[in-house]
């Protein structure tokens, strides 16, 4: 079986969370949910675990404070997409449910596009599409 | 091409996180680096970039929070076996992690994790799971 990353994240508010994480495209599973969780799936290996800020610090057992993601970053998280059009379809997509986009300004080096959104609770997020080979070739010439 | 997701963590010392990673499984990518920042790669869909925190701070003008003391966000990876649970925790731990931040999960004989904190302590869950068996008693809790 592939390696899967779940991405634990805490929300003040399940169902706000769902219908965002929907809208960018990821699937609410219907088989791991509950208890102020839901996983949302972005493909077979890759999750996102929305959960409730009680059950978000049931996981941490104290061992660390649950930080508001608008006050500190500790990660941003990046998602490949196919195109230049996916990227500007997610990030639309986003824009229409009411959420910050472009909170810095989108990457473009032709090669490579990319575009930041931020989830309801202050969760920054990248979507890029990148020719690999092209970014390897324009590498090699800037080395 | 597959879905692939990017972790971008902010970091105090790059070599040193490197050293890490790379113990507990990834490693480098030789094109993707430069500029305060390598990319890891986890598995061909999952990789973690580690950045410097100036590297970091182009990304948000949010301030990075102490990931020793606060949690925005907690990442779980999949493992195939108890044992590689077991040996990714003992690896971190080795390697200048802190193994068992959060107290290890057991539940019945389906699934069982265990956690690391990185060095700058960013919490990784190692969790491996039946997934049959889970459902199977999601379904008979459910009934």
């Amino acid at each position: 079986m592939n390696r899967m990353i779940f991405v634990n994240l805490p929300v003040a508010d399940l169902q706000t969370s769902i219908a965002f994480y929907e809208a960018v495209g990821a699937t609410a599973d219907p088989h791991f949910k509950g208890d102020g969780a839901q996983m949302m799936r972005f493909s077979d290996d890759i999750c996102v675990m929305l959960a409730s800020h009680a059950r978000f610090d049931g996981f941490l057992e104290g061992t660390r404070a649950r930080i508001d993601p608008k006050q500190g970053a500790q990660a941003i998280f990046c998602l490949s997409a196919d195109s230049r059009e996916e990227v500007d379809a997610v990030a639309a997509a986003a824009a229409g449910t009411g959420a910050d986009v472009d909170i810095t300004p989108a990457d473009d080096y032709g090669y490579m596009y990319g575009r930041n959104f931020v989830d309801p609770d202050g969760h920054v997020w990248q979507m890029s599409w990148m020719d690999v080979e092209a970014a390897m070739a324009a590498d090699k010439e800037s080395a | 091409m597959n879905r692939m997701i990017f972790v971008n963590l902010p970091v105090t010392d790059l070599e040193r996180s490197i050293a890490f990673y790379e113990a507990i499984g990834a490693t480098a990518d030789p094109y993707f680096k430069g500029g305060g920042a390598q990319m890891m790669r986890v598995s061909e869909e999952i990789c973690v970039m580690l950045l410097t925190h100036e590297r970091f701070s182009c990304f948000t003008s949010r301030r990075i929070a102490d990931a020793h003391e606060t949690a925005q966000v907690l990442l779980c990876l999949s493992c195939g076996g108890r044992d590689e649970v077991n040996a990714t925790t003992q690896a971190a731990a080795a390697a200048g992690g802190q193994a068992d931040p959060n107290p290890p999960q057991e539940h019945g004989d389906f699934m069982y994790g265990r956690s690391f904190a990185d060095p700058d302590g960013h919490i990784w869950e190692l969790a491996w799971m039946d997934v049959a068996a889970a459902m199977a008693a999601g379904a008979a809790q459910d009934a």
